[in-house]
C-alpha cells in the first residue's frame, strides 16, 4: 500500500484558525482524488470537528491545543482531531432535527459531520481528551493527483439528506 | 461574507455573498438582521443565491435571525438557496421551518 500524504497541525485554541484547517482538508481531499464538491464536503466535516474541539472539547480555554492529522491516500482520506477536554458521549447528544431542538441555535455539528463523510468515530482518551476520526473513500476511480494516472470519473458523493436519513439524526 | 440591502416595496432584501461560517459570516448576518429590525424593517428576505456554504454556526445564526425577527413581530424568509446551502437546510430539516422561495417576486409578494 502506498504511504499516505500527511499533514499534522497543532492549533492554538482559536476559532479563527478553523478556516486554515478547512482549507488544508480540502487540499488533502483533492490529493486523494475527490472531486471539488466532495472535497468541500470533507472540508466542512473537518471544520465541524475542529469547531467542536475548540468550543465544546476545550471550552474555549486558550491554554489548550487542538491536534489535527490529515492522511490522504489515492482513494481515501482520514482525518484525526484531538482536543484536551473532558470528553462527551456522542451517542447521548440530542437529535437537532427533532421537536424543540429544531429551533436551537447550536447542536448541529455532529449531524453535519456524519452527513458529509463516510464515518465519524469518537474515542475518549482518558486524561488526554477526545479523539474524533473522520474517513471518506471514493467509490469509483478517477484521476488522482498523487499518481497522475487517468481513470474513470465515478465518485462517492452522498446527498446530505440521504445521509441524514442513514444516520437517523441522533446527534447534537 | 458581504451583505447588501435593497428595498423592494416594504421588504428588505439582503443579498448575501460568500460563506456563513463561525466567527465571520455568522456575525455579519446577525448584525445586519438586528440592524434592520432595530430600524423598523420587519420584513426581511435573505437572498442566499451567492452563499457558497454554511457551517453549523452559520445555520444556527439563520435560526437566531428567524427567532429574533419573530420576537419583534417580524419575519425572515429565504430566497434561492442552492448547492451546499440547500443540502444543509434539508439535512437539518430547517427546510420545513423557513419559507423558502426560488424567485424574488413571489417571495416579496408573500409578506
Amino acid at each position: 500500500m502506498a504511504s499516505a500524504t500527511t499533514v499534522k497541525l497543532v492549533l492554538s485554541n482559536e476559532v479563527r484558525l478553523v478556516d486554515a484547517v478547512h482549507a488544508a482538508a480540502e487540499t488533502m481531499a483533492g490529493i486523494a482524488g475527490f472531486e471539488e464538491d466532495d472535497a468541500l464536503n470533507v472540508g466542512i466535516a473537518v471544520r465541524e470537528a475542529v469547531i467542536n474541539a475548540i468550543v465544546h472539547g476545550n471550552r474555549m480555554d486558550p491554554s489548550r491545543k487542538v491536534e489535527v492529522g490529515l492522511f490522504a491516500r489515492p482513494r481515501s482520506i482520514r482525518v484525526r482531531v484531538r482536543d484536551q477536554g473532558a470528553g462527551f458521549d456522542a451517542a447521548a447528544t440530542p437529535d437537532p432535527t427533532s421537536g424543540d431542538n429544531l429551533m436551537r441555535t447550536s447542536g448541529r455539528g455532529i449531524l453535519v459531520m456524519r452527513a458529509f463523510v463516510d464515518s465519524v468515530d469518537f474515542k475518549f482518551r482518558e486524561g488526554r481528551g477526545m479523539e474524533v476520526t473522520l474517513k471518506k473513500t471514493r467509490s469509483g476511480r478517477r484521476k488522482s493527483r498523487t499518481d497522475g494516472q487517468t481513470h474513470d470519473q465515478t465518485t462517492s458523493s452522498k446527498p446530505a439528506a440521504a445521509a441524514a436519513a442513514d444516520n437517523g439524526g441522533s446527534e447534537r | 461574507m458581504k451583505t447588501t440591502v435593497r428595498t423592494v416595496g416594504q421588504v428588505s432584501v439582503v443579498d448575501l455573498s460568500g460563506k456563513i461560517t463561525i466567527g465571520e459570516g455568522d456575525v455579519v448576518l446577525r448584525d445586519k438582521v438586528v440592524e434592520l429590525l432595530d430600524g423598523g424593517h420587519s420584513k426581511i428576505l435573505l437572498s442566499l443565491e451567492k452563499v457558497s456554504y454554511m457551517d453549523s454556526a452559520g445555520i444556527g445564526e439563520l435560526v437566531a435571525c428567524f427567532k429574533k425577527a419573530r420576537e419583534k413581530g417580524g419575519t425572515v424568509k429565504l430566497l434561492k438557496p442552492s448547492g451546499k446551502v440547500e443540502d444543509l437546510l434539508q439535512l437539518t430539516k430547517l427546510w420545513e421551518v423557513f419559507e423558502i422561495f426560488d424567485e424574488e417576486a413571489p417571495a416579496v409578494a408573500s409578506f
